[in-house]
Formats: structure tokens, C-alpha cells, sequence
């Protein structure tokens, strides 16, 4: 039980690039894009009976068809003189009782995952996920990178539109990543591995909303591909993109004028329009406690949660 | 392994049995109601228990009809009918561990020959219509063999119910298996519907030969009947839409509630 591997690639150095679900499903649009546009080729998987229920059941004719789980795939792809290796997880195991991966289950997977790194001579694993901050959707999002060692640090700084945990006002080189993408760069340090996680910039007001955030997954693609010093054509990512944006401020458009929201909240967003990305003061705690109260109501109306307004 | 899930009580002979499963949860109370009835007129003893902890969430008890409730997993034999029952609660962690822990046991220790699961499917059928039980098979083969035995095929996409993933389990290690999934009036989900019951118990009677008397079953059928019948004469929506479903005709979510609430007003009165 655990790794099923259908091939044995023969790679060298390679890099790990892992996605998981999560909020505005950023890293994982990241690196499943990259892995499309790169048409990586499946060559394993972990089973999921000890991780996940199953969330589909299909039978026809009085026959037990199939019961379909949620997959953990691995995939490789050599570019240039670069071996890749993604790992696409379509859900966090969790123990039932948190929304996001932790406790024995999540370790023991982000160990199988780490497991295949090491098989195939990863030198370094990539995660990505989301970075909830005080920015406005039309600001371009900055990508939060943290490395699993201080060796990578100045690495780190010279990637473009990235920032370091330091260099976040009121932060002190402090935070916490939730899930396996901060489980993962732990493991990972544990076995001398190194591991660098980019979390693509999220506008607080958004991180409950039922769509996707691909501006975000945008930003960490950009970085992963000066890294690995490829050109990806991210047209249709950019699509996306414009089209979550249309419907953030439909939805927001919605709000003010039905009042949905009150005036001071809608005045303390538009504010943020004004601010861009490097003012980061004007919002206070508390006042983004208040706008988040308001604005995770609405996302758990059904109104809201229609998917259409994508 | 199985012994650090379960617990053995008493080491029964088998033979080869046959193993029913049925949840301590279910629409009409079928399953609970369906498990009971055969222990009791079985005369099955329980010979095995399975350790919760893992499975179930232990903080605390739930209270329901003013009486705590408490997680159960136990096995039972009826040595003379050679049939396996085993009486749960459905997990709420550690499923596929928990199903295989059931399957070791039927299977290795009980060496099982086949297995039926029992659920009841809400369905906007009457409860004066002809009732189906839609079964799913894990084998074709199987399916081949129950021909005949009014069973019909079910088709559907959508969640697993625990017995489905039971009986893919199930499949993987060779084991047939069919869940069978009578129709319950959704007017009816809430308490106990005695021709469900019946209509199993019916099926389990003559595939096993296990000579079940049914007429108390019978008796509360014709008395739950009587008053529904009753109630149609004093309530002329409730007859209405009754009779809608008996033509077949669907109800809108109002009309349901609505039907619910006085069918369940009746059966309250019915303790």
C-alpha cells in the first residue's frame, strides 16, 4: 500500500513541483498548468484508500462499476537539460475533522510524495498554494517565497516579484503555511532536501470565495518559469484570469449597490484599489476582521456560491 | 491485525456462511430493524466486538429520543441457518481500514461465502404501491445467480454510501456481494416502515430457508394502513397528495413538507 509507479524514469537532479487544492486553488492551477503546457507524462501515483473516501460511486445495470477517489498523481517531463517531476494532488488528506491537511495522514503522505522525490534524485521540491494579504484584485499579486533553509535565501531574493517572509510590514520574518504546502518544506528539511514553497498573493476579502484565483497562479508561474528558464505561453491562464476579475467586481458592483455590505467595508476595499500593492497600512486588524465577517456571510449564501458567475 | 480491532468473545464452527450487514442508521429504520428482528428470531450470539476507538468520534455521547447512544460494532452467529450478521454503526474515520477489519473477519475467520448489505432508498413511491428492492451487485456472476429472486437492477452516479465502498472492498478481495436497497416513501423515512422490513425479510427468509414467522409484521402493517387510510378520509390534501404519488405523479417541495409533517404528526400519535 502507497507508491504505484508504472515507469522508472531515468532522470537526473530533478525538480519536484507539487500542487495541492487550496485557497483560490492557486498552487495547484500553477503547477497544473505548467505540467499541461509542458505535457508531463503520468508515470505513478499513491493510493488513495488510506488517505481518502471515496467521492463517486458508479453503477449501471444492478453492476458496481467503479468507485472513484480522489487521485494523488506523480508525472515527469524533461525540458532542456532539466528533469521535472510533478506531484498533482486532487485533495488534502485530512483527518475528518480540519479543512486542511494535518496529523498522521498528512505526514505520512507528504513522506510517499518526498519518497518519490528522493527515488529519482529530486535535488530541490517546489510547493506552491495562497498568501492572504491587503491587496485589491486589480493589483497584480506579489509571490510570498519561503525556503527550507537559510542557504536559499539570497536565491530567493533574486527571483522577480517574489518576497521574502521579512520583507512583509508587520511580519518580522514570521507565519505560519497551513497544509501539506508547509508540511511538505518541513519533511523536505528533515531530509536534508531542499524545498522552496511560492504562494501567490490573494486579496483577504476573496481567500472564502468559490472561485479560482488564477492572477495569483500567474504571478508563481512567472517566477517557476525564470527558474527554470522556459517561456510559457499563459494566454489562456490570463483568460481566466480577466474573466474571476470581471465577476469580482460584478459581484462587488452587486453588493454596494444593493447594500448588501456596509458603506465604511465597501470604502475600506475601494481604498485598497487606491493603495496598490507597496501601501499596505491603511487597513487596520480589526477593521479587516470586520470586512471579513461580512464578506464570508455572503460567500455561504447560496446566492453567492453559484458557480455561474464564472 | 484482526485481533487488534476485534474483540473475540467466543470462537463459533462455521461453515462456509453467509454474512448480512446492516447500519444502526437508515430511512425507515430498515437496516437496525431488519438486524435486530433476525438476531432476535435467530437466536444469534454474539461472538465478537469491535475496539471503536479510531473509528468513531469518542467525545461524548449523542442523545437521541432522550436516550445516549453510543457507537457499536459486533459480530453475530446463527449456527443453525450458518448466517454471519454484523451490526454497526457506520465509521466516521478510517473507513477502508474499518471495512477491511469487517472483511478479515468474514473472511478469515469466518470464511464467508457471500455478503448482502441492507439500506433503505428514499423514493417518491406511495406507500400502497408495489415496493422494489434495487440491488447492486459486485460480481456479475452473482447477479446472474440472484436472477429470478425479485431483485432489481439499480442504476445511479453520485456519493458513496458506506455499503457500496463495502462491497467494492469486498469485490477487490473476491468476496460476492449485493447491496439490497428497498424503496422507502420519503413520508415515511423518519420512523419505522414495517413493509420495507418486510419485504427483506421476506427475501432473506426464502434465500436462506430460516423459516421467519412475519405475521407481527403483517399485523403492524395493516394497523399503520388503516390509520394512513384514515387520516386520507379526515385530510384531503394529505389524500390528495398521496394519491398523486399513487398515479405516479411527483410533488412539489411544499406539498412534501407538507405531507411529511402530517404523516409524521400521525406517526408521533402512534408512538
Amino acid at each position: 500500500m502507497g507508491i504505484k509507479l508504472y515507469k522508472e524514469p531515468e532522470l537526473k537532479s530533478a525538480i519536484m513541483l507539487c500542487g495541492w487544492p487550496g485557497i483560490g486553488n492557486i498552487g495547484i492551477i500553477a503547477i497544473d498548468t505548467l505540467r499541461g503546457v509542458l505535457k508531463a507524462e503520468q508515470f505513478g501515483e499513491i493510493e488513495p484508500f488510506d488517505f481518502f473516501d471515496p467521492r463517486k460511486v458508479i453503477i449501471e445495470g444492478g453492476l458496481l462499476k467503479d468507485l472513484e477517489f480522489p487521485s494523488s498523481k506523480f508525472y515527469f517531463r524533461r525540458i532542456k537539460d532539466k528533469d521535472l517531476i510533478f506531484f498533482i494532488g486532487q485533495e488534502q488528506p485530512t483527518d475528518g475533522r480540519t479543512r486542511y491537511a494535518e496529523g498522521q495522514k498528512a505526514y505520512k503522505i507528504a513522506n510517499l510524495v518526498l519518497d518519490v522525490a528522493e527515488r529519482f534524485g529530486c535535488r530541490r521540491v517546489y510547493t506552491s498554494g495562497a498568501a492572504v494579504t491587503q491587496i485589491h484584485h486589480i493589483v497584480r499579486p506579489r509571490v510570498w517565497a519561503v525556503p527550507n533553509s537559510p542557504d536559499l535565501i539570497d536565491e530567493v531574493k533574486s527571483y522577480e516579484n517574489t518576497i521574502l517572509m521579512s520583507g512583509i510590514e508587520g511580519r518580522g520574518g514570521q507565519g505560519i503555511i497551513s497544509g501539506l504546502n508547509g508540511l511538505l518544506l518541513g519533511v523536505a528539511k528533515k531530509r536534508d532536501l531542499e524545498a522552496v514553497c511560492l504562494m501567490g498573493e490573494i486579496p483577504y476579502y476573496l481567500q472564502g470565495a468559490p472561485w479560482p484565483y488564477p492572477k495569483a497562479s500567474k504571478s508563481v508561474l512567472e517566477v517557476l518559469a525564470k527558474i527554470l528558464d522556459i517561456e510559457l505561453d499563459l494566454s489562456q491562464l490570463d483568460e481566466l484570469a480577466k474573466k474571476v476579475e470581471r465577476s469580482v467586481e460584478e459581484f462587488l458592483e452587486t453588493l454596494y449597490r444593493a447594500e448588501g455590505i456596509p458603506s465604511q467595508i465597501e470604502e475600506e476595499i475601494e481604498r485598497l484599489r487606491q493603495a496598490g500593492q507597496t501601501e499596505l497600512g491603511p487597513i487596520t486588524e480589526e477593521e479587516q476582521k470586520r470586512i471579513m465577517e461580512h464578506i464570508d456571510e455572503l460567500f455561504k449564501g447560496e446566492g453567492w456560491n453559484d458557480k455561474k458567475h464564472l | 491485525m484482526i485481533k487488534n480491532i476485534f474483540k473475540f468473545s467466543e470462537q463459533p464452527h462455521f461453515e462456509n456462511p453467509s454474512l448480512i450487514v446492516g447500519w444502526s442508521k437508515d430511512a425507515g429504520q430498515l437496516s437496525p430493524k431488519v438486524v435486530e428482528y433476525l438476531n432476535r428470531k435467530l437466536k444469534s450470539r454474539s461472538f465478537s466486538e469491535i475496539e471503536l476507538a479510531g473509528f468513531f468520534s469518542l467525545g461524548g455521547v449523542a442523545v437521541e429520543n432522550n436516550v445516549a447512544q453510543f457507537p457499536e460494532g459486533r459480530f453475530y452467529y446463527s449456527e443453525e441457518n450458518n448466517l454471519v450478521v454484523f451490526k454497526s454503526s457506520e465509521p466516521h474515520f478510517e473507513k477502508y481500514k474499518f471495512l477491511n477489519a469487517i472483511l478479515d473477519v468474514a473472511e478469515h475467520y469466518c470464511k464467508v461465502k457471500e455478503l448482502f448489505t441492507i439500506n433503505g432508498t428514499v423514493s417518491g413511491v406511495a406507500h400502497t404501491s408495489q415496493r422494489s428492492i434495487l440491488t447492486v451487485f459486485n460480481q456479475e456472476a452473482f447477479q446472474r445467480k440472484l436472477r429470478g429472486c425479485g431483485l432489481e437492477d439499480m442504476n445511479w452516479e453520485g456519493p458513496p454510501a458506506t455499503s457500496s465502498y463495502l462491497l467494492w472492498v469486498a469485490r477487490r478481495r473476491g468476496i460476492p456481494g449485493a447491496s439490497l436497497w428497498p424503496e422507502i416513501p420519503f413520508y415515511l423515512a423518519a420512523g419505522e416502515d414495517f413493509q420495507a422490513i418486510k419485504l427483506i425479510l421476506s427475501f432473506l427468509d426464502k434465500r436462506f430457508n430460516l423459516g421467519l414467522d412475519l405475521k407481527e409484521l403483517d399485523e403492524k402493517i395493516r394497523d399503520r394502513n388503516e390509520k394512513i387510510s384514515q387520516l386520507r378520509e379526515e385530510d384531503s390534501e394529505i389524500n390528495k397528495y398521496i394519491g398523486m404519488l399513487e398515479s405516479g405523479l411527483s410533488l412539489s417541495e411544499e406539498e412534501q413538507m407538507e405531507l411529511i409533517k402530517g404523516i409524521t404528526e400521525l406517526l408521533e400519535e402512534e408512538g
